[in-house]
C-alpha cells in the first residue's frame, strides 16, 4: 500500500496545482521568446540576402548593357554612357597588394616582438597602442593622408624613389614621375598602416597560443629566437596567420575613406605606381551622389557588386581557415 | 579492471520495516544513452520516501548520470536519451509530455560546484519563490529567512542579505544553493557530490544539514566519499560501469555486502 | 662547432630582432604622428562656437552643431535598432540554437558581414530605402548604421553568453525556471558587462563611418529635425570640407576629425575598463 507521499514535504496538493498553473502561463512567453530569437538569427541571413539581391538587381541594367566587357574596359565616360570597371578593379587590387606587402611582414615582426622580445610590463601598453591604430576612423586617415602624408611623400620620398629606380628596367616604369604625392602608391601605404593592427593582433594571439613546451624544446637545442620563430612558431601558427592575413586583405579591399582622399580619382591604369588611379570604393564614394542617369548609377552599383563578391570570397576563406584552426585547437 | 563474468545484479532490499516504506521514486529497467553509447544498463532501484539514498561507485560508473535523469537535466543537451520507467509518485518522469519545469520544481538539485546566481543573497532565494507565488514583501522575507534557516545559513548572513551571493565562502555558497533549492519547496532533493569542492568543516556542516532535511524531503546523494555515504545515508546503491551492482540498507552494505565487487570497492581495493 | 655558421646564425638573429624592434617602432611612430597632427590641427580650431554654430558657407566662420547633432541622432537610432536585434540573434546562437546547424551558418555569415565593406551597406540601403522612397533621409542613414551595428553585437553577445558556465544554467533549470526566464534573468545578468562592452564597441565603430552615410543621409547645411530628409553628419561634413579648397572649411574638418577621434577613444577606454572589471570579478 503506497502511502500518499505528501506528508512532510512542506507543500500542499493545492499549491502544486497553483504552481502548475503559473508554469502553464509562463509557457507562452517562453515559446514566444524562443521564436523571436530564432527570427532575429534568421534576420542576419536576410540582411546578407538583401545585400546580394539589391546589388544584383541594381547592377542588372549596366551588366545587361555592357556584358562581360564591363570587367575589362577602361573607358569611364558618363557623357557617352560608356563604362568599364578595369581601372577601379585594378586600383583596388594593387593598393591592397601594396598594403599587404608592407603590412604582413611588419605585422608579423611586431607580433614576434610582442611575444618574444618585449618586456612584460610594456606588452599591454604597446598592444593597446597598436589597437588604437585600428580604432582610428578611416576618415581620419584620409584627411591626414591628404594634408600631411601625401605632401610629405611628394616632397621627400617620391623624388627619391624616382631617381633611385630611374635606371633599373622594370622598376623605372613602376616608379616613374612626376611625383604627384597622391596616387596608388600613397593609398597603398596608408592602407598598410590601417591593416597593420589587424594582422598584428591576430598573429599575436596565435603566437601566444603556441604551447611553451614546443618553444622550450627548440631553445633547449640552442636555437636562436629567430630560429624558434621561423621553424617552430610560424609553421605551428600557419593557419591562423593566413586567416589573419586574409582578414586584413578583406578590409583593405573594402576600405573607402582613407583611399578616396589620396588616390587621385583618375579612371585609368598607369604604368607607374606613383600616378593617380582609383579604386572601386573611391569611385562609388566620389561619384554616386552626382550620378545622373540610370545607367551611370547602375554601373556604380555593379562596381559595388564586384567589390562585394571579391571581399566575400576573401573573407569566407579567412573564416574557414580560422574555423579550422579553432577546431584543431579543440575549441 | 575487468569483471570475470556478467553477473546478475544483486538488488536486495531488506529494510527493517518494509511496510512503512513508500517508494517516492521508482526506477525500473532504466537505460541511458549518450549518442550510441549506453551509459546506464537496466537500472532498477527505489528511492524511499523520507530517506537518504546514497549512490556510490568509482568514477564513470554512471551515478551522476542517474541522478540527472531524475530531474530531466539531460534534456538541456542534444544526443542524450533515457528509456525505461521512472516514476515520481504516479507521475512518469520520462514521458515526453512531462512538464519539465514543474518536475524540476518538485525535484530540486544541488550541484558539485556551488553556483549562486549573480544576485544578492536575498534575491538568490527570493528569485525562485517569486517565480511561483506573488507574496507581499513581509511574507517573502519570512520565506527567505526560513529557507536560510533550514540551510543553517541564516545566522551568518542575516546582516548582509544585500551582499552579492558570490561574496560568500565556498561552504556558505553551497548552503545558499541548498537554501535556494529548499525555498521552492520540492519533494525530492538530489545532491550531486555536494561536498567535493568544499573543506572538511563545510562538509561536516552540510552532512548535518542533510540529516535534518530528510525529515521533510526524500534525498538522493551521489558521492565518491564512502565514509560520507556511510555517515549520511539510510540506503546505499553501489554502481559499477553503468550497472547497479547492489542496493540495500547502508549498515548492511558496508558491513556485509553480498557482491564481491561491492566488497572490493568498500575495502578500497579499487576506486 | 662550425664557427662561421655560428656567426652567421647569430648575425641573422640580431638582424631579425632588430627588424622586430624597428617594425614596432615604425607603427608606433605612425600612431604618434597621426595623433599629434590631429591634435595640432584640430585643437587650434576647437572653441565653443564649434558646438554652438551651424556649418558656415565658405569664407565665413561657423561651427559643427548640425553635423554633431545629426551624428548623435543617427547613431542613437542605429544603436536602438541594431542592439536588440543583434542581442536576440546572439541569444539564439548561444542558448537555444547552440547545437543547431542554423547557428553555424549564421555565425559564418555574421563574421563576413562584420568585415564587409561599409560602402556596400550604403548601396544596399540606398536601393532599399532611398530609391524606393524617392529621397535621401536621416532614417536611411540610421538604418545603414544599424546594419553595421548588428554583426558586432551578435558576435559579442554570442561570445559573452557562451562564457556563462553551464552549471549556472543547470542551477536555474533545477528550480524549474523556464528557459526564457533563465536566459533573461540569469544568463543576461551574468554576461551583462561583456554585452555592454560590445555595444560600446559598436558605437565606436559607427561613429567614424562615412561611406554608408554618403548616399543615404546625404548632407544638410542647415539645422534640421526632419529625419525624413537629408541629415548632416560629422563624417560626411568632414569629407566635404576637407576636399574643398576653402581654408576655414578645412580647419573645421580637422576639428571635426579630432572630435570624432576623441569620442571613439573615450568609448574604447570605457569598454576596456569594463572588460578589466569583469575580468577581476
Amino acid at each position: 500500500m503506497v502511502d500518499v507521499a505528501l506528508q512532510g514535504t512542506g507543500i500542499s496538493a493545492v499549491d502544486q496545482v497553483d504552481r502548475a498553473r503559473v508554469l502553464q502561463r509562463l509557457r507562452l512567453g517562453d515559446v514566444v521568446f524562443r521564436h523571436i530569437t530564432r527570427a532575429a538569427a534568421l534576420a542576419v541571413l536576410i540582411i546578407l540576402g538583401g545585400i546580394i539581391v539589391s546589388l544584383v538587381l541594381g547592377s542588372l541594367p549596366a551588366l545587361r548593357t555592357f556584358g562581360v566587357s564591363f570587367l575589362y574596359e577602361e573607358v569611364w565616360n558618363p557623357v557617352t554612357e560608356k563604362f568599364g570597371a578595369i581601372a577601379p578593379i585594378y586600383g583596388t587590387i594593387v593598393t591592397s597588394l601594396i598594403a599587404m606587402l608592407i603590412a604582413v611582414p611588419v605585422g608579423l615582426f611586431i607580433a614576434l616582438f610582442l611575444t618574444e622580445l618585449c618586456p612584460m610590463w610594456l606588452r599591454r601598453p604597446i598592444g593597446i597602442a597598436i589597437e588604437l591604430l585600428a580604432g582610428i576612423p578611416s576618415i581620419i586617415y584620409g584627411i591626414w593622408g591628404l594634408f600631411v602624408f601625401a605632401p610629405f611623400l611628394q616632397q621627400h620620398v617620391q623624388p627619391f624613389l624616382i631617381e633611385l629606380f630611374g635606371n633599373i628596367p622594370l622598376l623605372s616604369i613602376l616608379f616613374a614621375g612626376p611625383p604627384y604625392g597622391i596616387g596608388i602608391f600613397t593609398a597603398g601605404l596608408i592602407l598598410a598602416i590601417m591593416v597593420l593592427p589587424f594582422i598584428t593582433s591576430i598573429s599575436r594571439d596565435v603566437f601566444e597560443a603556441v604551447p611553451p613546451v614546443l618553444k622550450e624544446a627548440a631553445y633547449g637545442l640552442g636555437c636562436t629566437t629567430w630560429e624558434v620563430a621561423r621553424y617552430v612558431v610560424l609553421p605551428y601558427t600557419r593557419v591562423g596567420v593566413i586567416g589573419g592575413i586574409m582578414l586584413g586583405l578583406g578590409r583593405a579591399l573594402g576600405e573607402t575613406m582613407a583611399v578616396t582622399f589620396v588616390i587621385g580619382n583618375a579612371h585609368r591604369i598607369s604604368g607607374s605606381l606613383l600616378a593617380p588611379g582609383t579604386t572601386i570604393s573611391a569611385t562609388i564614394a566620389n561619384e554616386f551622389t552626382e550620378a545622373v542617369g540610370d545607367l551611370y548609377t547602375s554601373a556604380l552599383i555593379a562596381l559595388g557588386l564586384i567589390l562585394f563578391v571579391i571581399t566575400f570570397i576573401v573573407l569566407a576563406i579567412a573564416r574557414l581557415l580560422l574555423m579550422r584552426l579553432n577546431a584543431r585547437v579543440g575549441g | 579492471m575487468s569483471v570475470a563474468a556478467i553477473t546478475v545484479p544483486t538488488v536486495t532490499h531488506t529494510p527493517g520495516n518494509a511496510e512503512d516504506l513508500a517508494e517516492k521514486i521508482s526506477i525500473r529497467d532504466l537505460n541511458f544513452f549518450y549518442g550510441d553509447h549506453r551509459a546506464l544498463k537496466d537500472i532498477s532501484v527505489p528511492l524511499y520516501q523520507g530517506k537518504v539514498t546514497a549512490f556510490i561507485g568509482p568514477s564513470g560508473c554512471g551515478k551522476s548520470t542517474l541522478l540527472r535523469i531524475l530531474n530531466r537535466m539531460y534534456d538541456l543537451y542534444p544526443n542524450q536519451r533515457a528509456t525505461g520507467y521512472v516514476r515520481l509518485d504516479n507521475d512518469d518522469i520520462l514521458s515526453p509530455s512531462q512538464d519539465l519545469n514543474l518536475l524540476r520544481a518538485k525535484v530540486g538539485m544541488v550541484f558539485q560546484k556551488p553556483t549562486p546566481f549573480p544576485m544578492t543573497i536575498f534575491e538568490n532565494i527570493a528569485f525562485g519563490i517569486r517565480l511561483y507565488e506573488r507574496l507581499p514583501r513581509a511574507e517573502l522575507e519570512d520565506r527567505v529567512k526560513h529557507a536560510l534557516e533550514r540551510a543553517a545559513l541564516w545566522e551568518e548572513v542575516k546582516d548582509k542579505l544585500s551582499a552579492n551571493g558570490l561574496s560568500l565562502s565556498g561552504g556558505q555558497q553551497q548552503r545558499l544553493c541548498i537554501a535556494r533549492t529548499v525555498a521552492v519547496r520540492p519533494e525530492v532533493i538530489l545532491f550531486d557530490e555536494p561536498c567535493s569542492a568544499l573543506d572538511p568543516i563545510s562538509t561536516a556542516k552540510i552532512e548535518e544539514l542533510i540529516d535534518e532535511l530528510k525529515d521533510d524531503y526524500t534525498i538522493a546523494i551521489v558521492t565518491h566519499n564512502m565514509q560520507q555515504a556511510a555517515r549520511v545515508s539510510d540506503f546505499t546503491a553501489f554502481m559499477y560501469l553503468g550497472d547497479l551492482v547492489e542496493f540495500g540498507e547502508t549498515t548492511r552494505i558496508f558491513t556485509t555486502p553480498n557482491d564481491r565487487r561491492t566488497q572490493d570497492y568498500i575495502t578500497g581495493r579499487f576506486g | 662547432m662550425n664557427s662561421s655558421l655560428q656567426t652567421k646564425r647569430r648575425r641573422r638573429n640580431v638582424i631579425t630582432m632588430a627588424l622586430a624592434y624597428a617594425a614596432t617602432g615604425f607603427s608606433l611612430t605612425w600612431l604618434v604622428v597621426i595623433l599629434a597632427v590631429l591634435l595640432w590641427e584640430g585643437f587650434s580650431g576647437l572653441s565653443l562656437s564649434v558646438f554652438t554654430e551651424m556649418t558656415p558657407p565658405p569664407g565665413s566662420a561657423g561651427g559643427l552643431l548640425n553635423p554633431i547633432a545629426g551624428s548623435l541622432v543617427m547613431t542613437t537610432i542605429a544603436v536602438l535598432i541594431g542592439t536588440p536585434l543583434g542581442m536576440l540573434a546572439g541569444t539564439y546562437m548561444a542558448e537555444y540554437g547552440r547545437y543547431d546547424k542554423l547557428t553555424t551558418v549564421v555565425r559564418f555569415i555574421n563574421d563576413i558581414l562584420l568585415s564587409a565593406p561599409s560602402i556596400v551597406v550604403g548601396l544596399f540601403i540606398y536601393e532599399v530605402m532611398v530609391a524606393s522612397m524617392g529621397h535621401f533621409s536621416g532614417w536611411a542613414g540610421a538604418i545603414s548604421l544599424a546594419v553595421i551595428v548588428v554583426p558586432v553585437v551578435v558576435r559579442t553577445t554570442e561570445d559573452m553568453l557562451t562564457l556563462v558556465p553551464d552549471t549556472l544554467r543547470e542551477a536555474a533549470a533545477s528550480i524549474g525556471l523556464p528557459r526564457s526566464l533563465m536566459i533573461q534573468k540569469v544568463a543576461y545578468r551574468a554576461a551583462r558587462a561583456g554585452m555592454v562592452t560590445g555595444v560600446l564597441l559598436a558605437v565606436a565603430r559607427i561613429s567614424g563611418e562615412t561611406a554608408p552615410l554618403l548616399f543615404t543621409a546625404l548632407n544638410n547645411q542647415f539645422w534640421s529635425t526632419n529625419l525624413n530628409a537629408p541629415v548632416a553628419s560629422l563624417p560626411v561634413v568632414i569629407f566635404q570640407f576637407a576636399l574643398s579648397p576653402y581654408h576655414d572649411w578645412q580647419k573645421l574638418a580637422w576639428t571635426g576629425a579630432l572630435i570624432i577621434t576623441l569620442a571613439v577613444l573615450a568609448l574604447s577606454i570605457i569598454a576596456r575598463i569594463l572588460a578589466a572589471q569583469r575580468r577581476s570579478s
